[in-house]
Parts: structure tokens; C-alpha cells; sequence
């Protein structure tokens, strides 16, 4: 009888003293925010644009971590899909058309002897990268333009421009070789094969 | 003797090193123009400092370094500077870059130089100072500035010289080591007494009998330099290669020479330093090697650079017909030129014009047997096959985790590939590949930051806005309670409408239900936008595809169809929800321009104060319009504020 006694004490003991080590641990490891919101966030492409149907990136990520479909975001296409379906060990789905599709990538240009200097196009912009100011002439930065297209629809004299990113010596980089035997399991070819 | 290690691969290609190094260094003449690429190194493009028209002498800097890791560039000759503009790289992308071009005029006369005399009496920073000005940049292929390779934050114990020059056909170096033994002994001592003192070890390998013989004699009084001779092995020139084969030490993974107390530097590199230190002379020339069947005075040339690669190959009389393909640097690791105006940079050393059947017809590759081949051969011992399928199945992270970025595309995996598979280019495509997800995924995180700072400035405004808006409707409601209490009889319908506003705002106790009013009204506001922006999308896509294919086309009007309903419901939310809050955008709109326009007139009435004459009169009409300004304002608040108040009102009721 006495060795269950003792039994019970120790575990009890025991109980008590991993119980008050993991409650040291989470008030001391505390982290803040909601990390899987910030994880998802940080695979989302960030171009802002509104196209999955939340204004912008972040609210969307905290949908996704409310169960919303890992599909509607047209500018990360199959890549974050995929990285997604990682994260949340769900299947990756092809991406919803309903939202959009995969394009290229492109940056704004303001065709800059027609603007107007109305202003709206800065308030449009998600991430402040349009410069200008009241009857002033306004210019995109095109380091900090993520291609959202939400400038487009608030010009009143159409003077955006989408234009593709160019392609630099400091860009551009080899394609794959051109897939040429029957045999092989590479759904289609990219490049020329000239390889020196 | 010094000790000699073995390195992991490597291949024993044919060497064809004959062809070209049987006769003395040729000088070519000056070419009627040049083409100075403003980016002939690794880091950012330099600033060109001359303009379209001026004259420049030899030697004269034309563009400048931009940042710690760039490139002087100096004019190869004398002459007009007849162009600032793109030319085609060479670079196995042939897109075009920034160029300075000058139309020599034969003069080849040089800018005033300060050659040094006694160069033991220069300090560290004077050596640097030299090596950066001069424009020096690593000769052997990579074009990595020296000045700041030669700048290590640790103690050097070791000088690495590569005179290895491994890759076939390719004797510029020999033929330098040749002729300028003495020149490069010099330079290498330059360099010891730049980092204080290292041992050197120069390595060249065994095919190059003469050159290890002029360098031994050049180096005989020198204790602390060392000429070893190597087994001829591909990639021994490889700086990692090269450093196991001299020392039997491995930099380590991701990792460069200077962090196991090395440093590397070709044998042009430090012919250059010695050029630019002793006499003065900027990095203007280089020896390029011409080789080929289709070359019919093949051999090593003394060329300037900018000089165009039609230029020389018509001086070496290479046949264009009988070449089938034109190759810039060696078989292995080089690129093929498209367009012949492409001009030779401070790291071209090989053209090579090869005939028909001269090097291996660019064949149909097979599946990988994993045979294992490539592993053998590979100096950088990673597992290329693995490497392979990751890029082809585009996993690049687990390739980045195999090691891809130690992997020095020598082509060594590719040569004795049984199934003939372009290896090297998949794992230049794969690195491309990394290189474009790592820039985005930083463009993603400003953009974040960016997007972030918006909505918390948008906020803020918002508080401030509001707070003000309060602050002026109470003085301006003292204001008129004081002039009623002044004058009781006058009602101002202004003031009465304020006086109510402000007893609404006072007793504002349902702050909680005009916010979500509000993020509602927004919600909407952004969902009708969006479907308006999808709609146009999907129509320039259905247009777009009616042009093609015609399948396609229909999915897309169902869509269109789909979408034109789903904004006209949004719109139509939206409105419905407009007239609930008793919002009128439009009215908005017409108070907002009125409050403007007063406003604009004020403005301009005060501007002209500056200069009037009749004083008193402008001030009256400055007072009325500011008390137009005033109403105009006012009725814009009191209009934005029966809005907010209603819904709050008709959820009261
Ligand atoms: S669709 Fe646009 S806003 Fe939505 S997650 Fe993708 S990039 Fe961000
Ligand atoms: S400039 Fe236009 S396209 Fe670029 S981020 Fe701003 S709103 Fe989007
Ligand atoms: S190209 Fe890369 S993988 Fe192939 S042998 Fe050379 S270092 Fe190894
Ligand atoms: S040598 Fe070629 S076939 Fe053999 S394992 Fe390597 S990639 Fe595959």
C-alpha cells in the first residue's frame, strides 16, 4: 500500500514540477502576434493588389489562416500555391481563374507629359511608390512598384502604362536546355541547348 | 621540391595548346574604334566621366568606379569619344550594356603618367590606391576587382599565383609567363609587400615547360617565391583547385581563399599590378589568345581592349566561312559570340574559331543512366546527377542545399556525361533561377514594410484628421454662441445645424457601430473595385484569346458574362448601402471642388496683396472669400457628418 502511496506522491510531484516548467516556458518564450499568419504572409508574393479579394497581402494571409482557399493569388501563382501547401500540409491546387491568372511580371510608368498632377494614382498605390504632388508631374519608383495594377483605374487621362520588367545583363540568367529525347518526363522545353 | 597534393575529378580534354603558342606575342595595331563597356567586372557599372565629343589621350580615365566593389575604365588610345551608348555585352545573354565608344585617331598618345621609382617606399594604402586607380580587375575569368580581393580582413600566410591556365587551347598566359617572367616576379612582390609578406607559391602546369623554365629563372633570387610545376589536370586552374593542389588545404563550403589565409591572383592580374604600380600604365591591353582550325595565324595578341572581335579576327585572318561555331574563352567553360562587334574586355583571354567537327557537335541528350560518371569527374566533389534532377524538377532549394553555389561550371560532369546531357546549363539555369527567387523574396519584404507603413500612416492621418476636425467645430460653436448670447434674436441656420452636430458628436455612444459601419462601407467600396478590375482584366484576356483560340475564348465570355453580373451586383450593394448611410458620393464631390475652389481663390487674392496697389479693397475681397472659404467648408463638414450620424441615428430609432 505504502509503495503506491509513494507511487501517487511522485507522479504527482513529478506532474507538478513539468506543469510549472512548461508554464515558465510559455510565458517566457511568449511569441507575439499570430506566427502562422506571419508565416503565411511571408509567402505571399506582397505585390498588394487585391486581386484574391482582400486589400492586400496580409489580409488575406489571415483568411487563409481562417481556412480560406491557398489558390486566389494570381501574381504567386503555382510557386507560393506550392509553398503554401507546404506550410499547411494541404494538396496544392491549381489556381483559382476566377481570380485571375499568372502573367508576367510588369511595373507601372507614368507617361509623365500627359499627367495631370491629380494625385489619385498615389492614393491608389498600396506601397508608396508613386512620387508627386498636387499639379505636379507624377513618377513611378520602380524599384518599390510591385506591379499591382491599382494606380491604372483611378488615372483619369489613362496615362499608366504596364510595361514588362526588363530583362539586364544583371537579370538575366541561363534557361533550362531544351528537352529533345521522347523519353523524357519534363512536361515541355524552355531554352536552346547551346550549351559551350 | 614543394610538396604536391591531388584535387577530387577533373578530366583530361585534348589539349590543342600548340596551335597558338609557338610564336612570340604579336602587338596588333591600333583598331579604328574602340568600345569601352562601362561593366567589365563583377559589381556595379561604372560612371562615365568623359562626354560624347571630347578627345581623350591614352591611359585617361573615362569612366569611374561607382561603390566598393567596381572598376575604373581608361581610354585604350587617344581620340574622340564618338558614343555613350548600348552595345552588345559580351556575354553569353548578348544583351546590350553602356558603352563609351572612340574613334582613335591613330595619334596613340598617352596622358601624363607617374611612374614609381623606388616602390619599396610606397605604404599599403599608396599599393591599394595604384591597384584601384589603375582599373585592375582578375584577368583569369571571373573580372573580380583586385583592390578589393588584395584587401583581406585576415593575416595571409600564402600568395596563390595561377599560371595553371588548364583550359584547351588556350596559351595567353603561357606565352605572358614566357615573355614576361621578370615583369611578373616584380609584380607578385608588389603584391607580398602589399599583405605583408606571404609566401608565394606560383603553379603552372607541366604542359608549359618554357614558362615554368622562365619563371624559375626570373624567381631564382627570391626565397619566398616558389614555382611548382602540376600534373596537367582540368580545372587544376580552378582557384579552389589550384589552392588543394598547392597546399592540400579545401576552402571551406561557400567560402573564400581568405578564410584558410590565402589569396589567389592570375598571372596577368599581377603583370597588370606591376604595369600600374612601376610604370604608371592604367589596365588599357591584355594578351587574347586566337585559336582554331578557322584561324590561319593563330597565336596570342597584344590587343587594347574595346577592340572588336571582327577587328581581330580579321588581323589573325580567320576564315568566316569555315568557322562553325565562335567561342569566346576556352571549349569548357566558355560562350559561343553571336554578333562580332561584341568587343574583347579586361577578361577575354581566348577567341576561339572553331571549324566544323572542331569541337563536339551540340548533340541530342539521352536520360541519365546515374551511371556516376559525373561525380568522378567532378573537382568540386558534389553530386552532379543530383544536382541535375533537382534543376530539372525545379526544386532549387534542395540543389542550394547540395551545394550548387560551389559548383564552378567547369564543364568537367558535362564532357564525360555518357548521355551527352547539357549539364552545366542546368545548373546555371538553376542558380539564375535562385538568384531571381532571392531578389524577389527581398522586393516581397520591402514591399510588406512599405505596404505596412501605409497602413499605419492612413491611420494616423485619419486620428489627426478627425481630432481637428473636432478642435475647429467647437470654436467655431463658441464662436457663435458667444455672438447669439451677443445678439439672441439672429438664428444662424449655420450655427444651428453645428450646435446640433456638436450635441450629436457629445453624446456619440455608439462609437463601436459607426466604426463597423464604416470598415463595412469600405469592404464594399474595395469589392466593387476589384470586380471591376477583374472584369476588365478577363475582357482584355477574352479579346486577346478571340484573336487565337477560339475554345479558350468561350470559357473566358462565360467568365466575362459571370463577372459583368458579379460587379453590377457589387455596384449596386454598394449603392444601396450609399443611400442607407445617406452617403452622397456626388454631393461629396460638388463640396469638396466648391471648398477647393475658395480656397484657390484666396490664395491667389493674398499672392497679388504682395504686389497691389489698392490695398483696402483686396483686403476685403481676401476677407470675403475666406468667409466663403469658411462656409464652404462648413457645410462640406456638416454634409460628411449628417452621413456618418445616421445610420447611428436610424439604428437608435
Ligand atoms: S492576390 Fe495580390 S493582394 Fe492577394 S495575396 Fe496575392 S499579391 Fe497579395
Ligand atoms: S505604382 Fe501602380 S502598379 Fe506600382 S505598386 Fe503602385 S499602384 Fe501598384
Ligand atoms: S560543372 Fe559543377 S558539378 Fe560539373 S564537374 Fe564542374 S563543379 Fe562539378
Ligand atoms: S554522367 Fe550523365 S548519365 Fe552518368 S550519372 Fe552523371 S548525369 Fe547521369
Amino acid at each position: 500500500m505504502q509503495t503506491l502511496y509513494l507511487a501517487i506522491v511522485i507522479l504527482a510531484l513529478l506532474a507538478i514540477v513539468c506543469g510549472a516548467i512548461l508554464g515558465f516556458a510559455a510565458i517566457r518564450f511568449k511569441v507575439d502576434g499570430d506566427p502562422i499568419v506571419d508565416q503565411i504572409d511571408s509567402l505571399l508574393p506582397q505585390t498588394q493588389c487585391g486581386q484574391c479579394g482582400h486589400p492586400g497581402c496580409k489580409p488575406y494571409a489571415q483568411a487563409i489562416a481562417n481556412g480560406e482557399a491557398i489558390n486566389r493569388c494570381p501574381p504567386g501563382g503555382e510557386t507560393t500555391i506550392k509553398a503554401l501547401a507546404d506550410l499547411l500540409d494541404l494538396e496544392a491546387i491549381p489556381l483559382d481563374a476566377e481570380h485571375g491568372s499568372e502573367a508576367i511580371r510588369t511595373i507601372a510608368y507614368i507617361r509623365e507629359d500627359e499627367c495631370i498632377g491629380c494625385t489619385k494614382c498615389i492614393q491608389a498605390c498600396p506601397v508608396d511608390a508613386i512620387l508627386g504632388a498636387a499639379k505636379q508631374m507624377h513618377t513611378v519608383i520602380v524599384d518599390e512598384c510591385t506591379g499591382c495594377d491599382l494606380c491604372l483605374e483611378p488615372c483619369p487621362v489613362d496615362c499608366i502604362d504596364m510595361l514588362p520588367v526588363e530583362v539586364t545583363s544583371a537579370s538575366w540568367h541561363w534557361q533550362q536546355p531544351e528537352q529533345l529525347i521522347a523519353t523524357s518526363n519534363l512536361p515541355h522545353s524552355r531554352g536552346e541547348s547551346d550549351h559551350a | 621540391m614543394h610538396k604536391i597534393w591531388n584535387f577530387h575529378g577533373g578530366v583530361h580534354p585534348v589539349e590543342n595548346k600548340t596551335q597558338s603558342n609557338q610564336l612570340p606575342i604579336i602587338v596588333m595595331p591600333i583598331p579604328a574604334q574602340l568600345t569601352m563597356h562601362l561593366s567589365q567586372h563583377i559589381g556595379k557599372v561604372a560612371k562615365a566621366i568623359v562626354e560624347t565629343g571630347d578627345y581623350v589621350l591614352k591611359g585617361q580615365l573615362i569612366a569611374c568606379a561607382q561603390g566598393f566593389v567596381s572598376a575604373n575604365v581608361h581610354a585604350p588610345s587617344s581620340g574622340h569619344v564618338s558614343a555613350i551608348a548600348d552595345r552588345t555585352l559580351p556575354h553569353q545573354s548578348a544583351l546590350s550594356g553602356p558603352c563609351i565608344v572612340i574613334d582613335t585617331d591613330g595619334k596613340d598618345q598617352w596622358a601624363t603618367l607617374s611612374p614609381t621609382a623606388n616602390p619599396e617606399s610606397l605604404s599599403k594604402p599608396d599599393l591599394l590606391n595604384l591597384i584601384q586607380a589603375a582599373g585592375i580587375t582578375g584577368m583569369g575569368g571571373a573580372g573580380f576587382p583586385s583592390a578589393v580581393k588584395l584587401q583581406p580582413k585576415i593575416n595571409i600566410h600564402t600568395l596563390v599565383i595561377n599560371g595553371a591556365e588548364c583550359e584547351p587551347y588556350i596559351t595567353a598566359d603561357d606565352r605572358l609567363m614566357r615573355e614576361y617572367a621578370a615583369q611578373i616576379i616584380a609584380g607578385i612582390q608588389l603584391v607580398q609587400q602589399l599583405i605583408d609578406q606571404p609566401h608565394c607559391l606560383i603553379g603552372i602546369e607541366d604542359n608549359k615547360p618554357e614558362a615554368v623554365a622562365a619563371l624559375t629563372y626570373a624567381a631564382d633570387q627570391h626565397t619566398n617565391i616558389e614555382v611548382c610545376v602540376i600534373p596537367t589536370k582540368y580545372p587544376s586552374g580552378g582557384e579552389k583547385q589550384l589552392i588543394e593542389i598547392l597546399t592540400g588545404k579545401q576552402v571551406p563550403h561557400g567560402g573564400i581563399p581568405a578564410d584558410i589565409g590565402m589569396v589567389c591572383q592570375n598571372v596577368g592580374t599581377v603583370k597588370a599590378i606591376f604595369d600600374a604600380i612601376i610604370l604608371g600604365r592604367p589596365l588599357i591591353n591584355r594578351i587574347t589568345t586566337v585559336t582554331g582550325k578557322a584561324a590561319a595565324n593563330a597565336g596570342n595578341y597584344e590587343v587594347l581592349l574595346g577592340t572588336q572581335v571582327a577587328d581581330i579576327l580579321a588581323f589573325a585572318k580567320v576564315d568566316l566561312a569555315k568557322t562553325s561555331r565562335l567561342v569566346m574563352g576556352g571549349p569548357m567553360m566558355g560562350f559561343t559570340i553571336q554578333d562580332t562587334h561584341t568587343p574583347i574586355i579586361k577578361s577575354s583571354n581566348c577567341i576561339l574559331a572553331a571549324a566544323d567537327l572542331e569541337l563536339a557537335p551540340v548533340a541530342d541528350h539521352h536520360a541519365c543512366i546515374r551511371c556516376g560518371q559525373c561525380e568522378v569527374a567532378c573537382p568540386a566533389q558534389l553530386l552532379p546527377q543530383q544536382l541535375f534532377w533537382f534543376a530539372k524538377a525545379e526544386e532549387f532549394e534542395k540543389a542550394q542545399d547540395h551545394n550548387l553555389s560551389d559548383c564552378i561550371e567547369c564543364g568537367a560532369c558535362a564532357w564525360v556525361c555518357p548521355s551527352q546531357i547539357p549539364l552545366v546549363q542546368y545548373y546555371r539555369y538553376a542558380k539564375g533561377r535562385l538568384k531571381t527567387i532571392n531578389s524577389e523574396a527581398q522586393l516581397a519584404e520591402v514591399s510588406r514594410l512599405r505596404f505596412e507603413n501605409r497602413e499605419q500612416r492612413l491611420v494616423d492621418e485619419k486620428l489627426a484628421k478627425e481630432e481637428k476636425r473636432k478642435a475647429r467645430a467647437l470654436t467655431a460653436a463658441a464662436a457663435q454662441a458667444a455672438k447669439r448670447a451677443a445678439n439672441p434674436s439672429a438664428e444662424d441656420p449655420v450655427a444651428a445645424a453645428l450646435a446640433r452636430v456638436n450635441l450629436k458628436k457629445q453624446a456619440k455612444t455608439n462609437a463601436a457601430t459607426q466604426k463597423s459601419t464604416e470598415d463595412e462601407y469600405k469592404e464594399l467600396k474595395t469589392a466593387a473595385a476589384i470586380t471591376r478590375t477583374k472584369l476588365n482584366k478577363t475582357r482584355k484576356a477574352l479579346t486577346n484569346a478571340q484573336a487565337q483560340d477560339h475554345e479558350q475564348a468561350q470559357a473566358l465570355q462565360q467568365t466575362v458574362i459571370a463577372l459583368t453580373t458579379k460587379a453590377a451586383a457589387a455596384a449596386a450593394e454598394l449603392h444601396a448601402y450609399e443611400a442607407k448611410l445617406g452617403l452622397d458620393p456626388e454631393k461629396e464631390k460638388t463640396l469638396q471642388l466648391a471648398v477647393a475652389k475658395a480656397n484657390g481663390v484666396v490664395r491667389k487674392l493674398e499672392k497679388s496683396l504682395a504686389t497691389a496697389e489698392n490695398l483696402q479693397q483686396l483686403e476685403a475681397e481676401i476677407f470675403n472669400a475666406k468667409a466663403i472659404h469658411e462656409a464652404a467648408g462648413l457645410a462640406l463638414e456638416e454634409h460628411q457628418a449628417n452621413a456618418k450620424e445616421k445610420p447611428t441615428s436610424t439604428q437608435e430609432s
